[in-house]
């Protein structure tokens, strides 16, 4: 009953955060200097066909009177139309998002399945020399810039050893899967590299704590007192920490989409900038908004599961 | 008999020699760095859009491979009255859509008079202004009235814009409006070009199959396009593009770096190609007495214009730029415009006339000029900081202020810079829209650099109805000369389409204007 108050109230924080975020991507977006209509009309846009421009995008209203209408427009969940692509915003974002959430979801559990083993190893051989090579391995891919791991990863495992695709993606589920694999690899090093640190030093914590000790004492087998106990209590810090990095994720994947050449999310946001295509920046930054509070409200929740001390 | 001709650019390698039978069938993988945006002739201002237009949609003439003639596309033959303001076209017999539907004189009416009216026509209507009204008094003929005489016009009627397009089609659409209508239709777009489109994943890929119905025939006597289909791929980073053509994923990719041409020219499997582009790449200057924060402007004096011109060496440029691939521009216009005229490099380098100049002028002492460049872009730093050098021993200052493009195009149209990174691409074979946009003040004040030329201004309108070539060819270089030495820009260089295409694949042509034609490529079996 409690947890679904707390619940509630989060929800009613997402809906704030939301309207705030409305407010800004708007003012910002009209705060830029360069307007649109001279964007797409370049060199050979006379006076005249700039405000005619202007007139048909809507842009001759005054500033209150389009972010009325800009309001009014989410809350019916019409996204407006694009003004290049002359297609619904929502449209757009249909066709795109969901790479960009495979991408960001198997980065996810890439950086899951290589840090929580590895971290393990280190914690138990702490000091030891797997321990140094482990760190020694995160340190560098915490340091190397994305597009520089997503070129290596090309060169060497796509068109040296031809063992995945370069670039772009199939068609149907698997085959995205087997596309998305290089591209999500390369999101996934470096935040596996942050969570290996988190959960390497949170696990030697609690490896050394007193219930660890008396539940081996009390006879445990060693699984049992690792996976329940050990892991269990030093996964706390590294939940929060994922789902913290879920918005760099989706920040990491514009690059990566672009240098995959993946057509998601992040790159219709780039050329929507560069484009000034407002509907379209707009209608996208409210999405994913409303996507990352919702994985926010999921860390909480899971936290709350993983911590009672949380719920009450 | 199939021969491709192509305006050389020094480094072009060969693609074909002597003609031989091409092999039909199979699917060409192409590499592209950006996507389609929008499917419509005449509503549509991207390159992206009208690279890939002509293989959609036909139209009346066919650009020839260099781009300095026009030949019978679906008209088969015209005539021009005396008085030079009645055009009559002859259609090639049974055309058809690529659905089947026939295509008749009444679809090239609809869709000509659609894109030269102001209201419907979009960004490009100005190509077809001179039309007053299409007719088609039956029996496959089409006529068109002019409201003057137009020497641009059969140049004018093979540019994208002028694509025939099926009326019935759009009318049918679902829309309240022309615009809703063709809106609609632009997402599923039907032609009579060599090509239909068979699907489209925005930025992802785009699949286009030959069309049964093209009018058109190969050298082997059969139907053109040889190639079943195109698969064009979306593949942004440069880097990637080349990895996927190296392991054989695709057939060809464009926009290849000019810094790696010469590692791809080197490698067996690959056909390195520069296809002569109608582009030049200059730099923008004010030329108004005061900048609009009210200080004096040094490039309103044409004795400092012309000695920064010499100061400024060309070749030089090319090297940091474009890794020597180019050549030194000759004429504001890229010399594979009709009746461009050029003796050879303008101002080539020279250090001692530039000093013997700019000590005459006003500025002798030295100034200091503010360079706007996009942010980020890597061809603008190397060419500012190539320019900061070449201009220092004169005492000119070179400041640097990258910025965003949107920004800067905002500061470019309300005429508030001191000089600008620029380039142009012609849109038409025919030399009158560049003109009408660098030496005609009234479109836009010459490139929004405020230096007027009344004479230019007069010439120009003039050559717009002058129907014999030779008096207009004389009038184009009178133009061009004046222009030189008046010097309202820093002349830079042109440069080429590089195009990386595996071995197999045959008679691609990529024409000046950048359109990208496929109706006679084929794969070599």
């Amino acid at each position: 009953m409690y947890l679904l108050g707390i619940l509630g109230r989060r929800v009613l924080q997402i809906m704030a955060t939301v309207l705030l975020v409305a407010v800004l991507v708007f003012t910002l977006m009209h705060l830029l200097p360069g307007d649109p209509a001279q964007v797409m009309l370049g060199d050979r846009g006379s006076t005249a066909a700039i405000a005619q421009l202007h007139h048909d995008l809507g842009l001759d209203r005054s500033i209150p009177v389009q972010f009325w209408e800009f309001l009014r427009r989410i809350a019916t969940l019409n996204l407006g139309e694009s003004v290049t692509m002359r297609i619904p915003v929502t449209q757009l974002i249909v066709e795109r998002l969901p790479i960009t959430l495979l991408l960001t979801t198997m980065a996810a559990l890439l950086a899951l399945l290589i840090a929580v083993p590895l971290a393990f190893v280190a914690a138990l051989r702490q000091g030891g020399w797997a321990d140094a090579v482990i760190r020694g391995i995160s340190q560098l891919s915490l340091s190397m810039p994305v597009f520089y791991i997503g070129l290596i990863l090309l060169i060497t495992l796509a068109a040296g050893l031809r063992w995945f695709p370069v670039g772009g993606i199939g068609s149907g589920f698997a085959q995205d899967i087997y596309y998305l694999f290089l591209p999500g690899l390369t999101l996934a090093l470096s935040l596996s590299a942050i969570l290996l640190r988190n959960l390497r030093s949170s696990l030697i914590e609690v490896l050394h704590a007193e219930f660890v000790g008396f539940a081996t004492a009390k006879g445990l087998r060693r699984r049992v007192v690792l996976g329940r106990h050990v892991l269990r209590n030093a996964s706390i810090s590294t939940v929060t920490l994922l789902g913290l990095n879920i918005s760099s994720l989706v920040g990491g994947a514009v690059i990566t989409e672009t240098v995959f050449g993946i057509p998601g999310a992040g790159r219709l946001m780039v050329d929507s900038i560069f484009s000034r295509d407002y509907a379209v920046v707009q209608g996208l930054t409210m999405v994913l908004c409303v996507l990352v509070s919702v994985v926010f409200l999921a860390v909480d929740a899971l936290q709350a599961l993983l911590d009672p001390r949380v719920a009450t | 008999m199939q021969r491709r001709t192509f305006l050389a650019v020094t480094l072009m390698s060969t693609m074909g020699g002597p003609a031989r039978a091409a092999t039909r069938g199979g699917t060409l993988v192409y590499g592209r760095q950006t996507d389609c945006i929008y499917l419509d002739p005449v509503n549509t201002a991207q390159n992206a859009d009208i690279w890939v237009s002509l293989n959609l949609y036909d139209t009346l003439t066919q650009p020839t491979d260099d781009g300095k003639s026009v030949v019978p596309g679906l008209a088969s033959s015209w005539e021009v009255s005396p008085d030079g303001k009645t055009m009559t076209f002859r259609l090639q017999p049974n055309l058809k859509f690529a659905d089947g539907s026939p295509l008749t004189a009444d679809d090239v009416k609809w869709s000509l008079e659609r894109a030269a009216d102001k209201a419907t026509g979009g960004q490009f209507q100005f190509l077809l202004a001179s039309i007053a009204g299409v007719d088609a008094p039956g029996d496959g003929t089409v006529v068109l009235r002019l409201s003057h005489p137009d020497p641009t016009m059969l140049q004018a009627l093979a540019t994208f814009n002028a694509g025939i397009v099926p009326s019935k089609l759009i009318m049918a659409e679902p829309g309240a409006t022309l615009d809703d209508k063709s809106k609609s239709f632009a997402q599923h777009p039907v032609g009579s070009g060599p090509f239909t489109l068979k699907s489209w994943n925005r930025n992802s890929e785009m699949v286009m199959t030959r069309n049964p119905h093209y009018w058109k025939q190969g050298a082997d006597g059969q139907p053109l396009p040889y190639l079943d289909a195109i698969r064009y791929v979306i593949i942004p980073d440069d880097a990637t593009r080349i990895l996927k053509l190296k392991a054989g994923e695709i057939d060809a990719a464009e926009f290849i770096p000019y810094s790696r041409v010469t590692e791809l020219k080197a490698d067996p499997r690959l056909n390195m190609v520069l296809f002569s582009a109608a582009q030049v790449h200059y730099f923008t200057i004010n030329n108004r007495p005061t900048l609009k924060d009210g200080t004096k402007n040094p490039f309103s004096d044409a004795l400092v214009r012309q000695a920064l011109n010499y100061a400024t060496d060309k070749q030089a440029l090319i090297q940091v730029v474009t890794y020597g691939i180019g050549t030194p521009e000759q004429s504001f216009m890229p010399m594979s415009t009709p009746l461009s005229y050029g003796t050879g490099p303008l101002y080539p380098y020279d250090l001692n006339k530039a000093k013997a100049l700019l000590a005459q002028s006003d500025w002798a002492h030295g100034f200091e000029i503010t360079l706007y460049t996009i942010a980020g872009n890597v061809d603008d730093v190397a060419k500012a900081t190539a320019l900061q050098q070449m201009w220092a021993p004169l005492g000119v200052r070179l400041k640097v202020e990258q910025m965003e493009s949107a920004t800067r195009i905002a500061h470019y149209n309300s005429a508030d810079f001191q000089m600008l990174t620029s380039l142009w691409t012609n849109d038409i074979n025919d030399p009158n829209e560049i003109t009408s946009l660098f030496c005609y003040y009234p479109t836009i004040q010459n490139r929004h650099s405020g230096w007027d030329d009344p004479v230019l201004d007069k010439l120009f309108l003039d050559s717009q109805q002058e129907l014999d070539p030779v008096k207009r060819a004389a009038q184009y270089r009178e133009i061009q000369e004046r222009y030189f030495a008046r010097a309202p820009i820093i002349f830079g260089y042109e440069v080429p389409y590089p195009v990386a295409m595996a071995k197999k694949v045959k008679d691609f042509v990529q024409i000046p204007l950048g359109n990208n034609l496929f109706a006679s490529t084929y794969l070599s079996s």
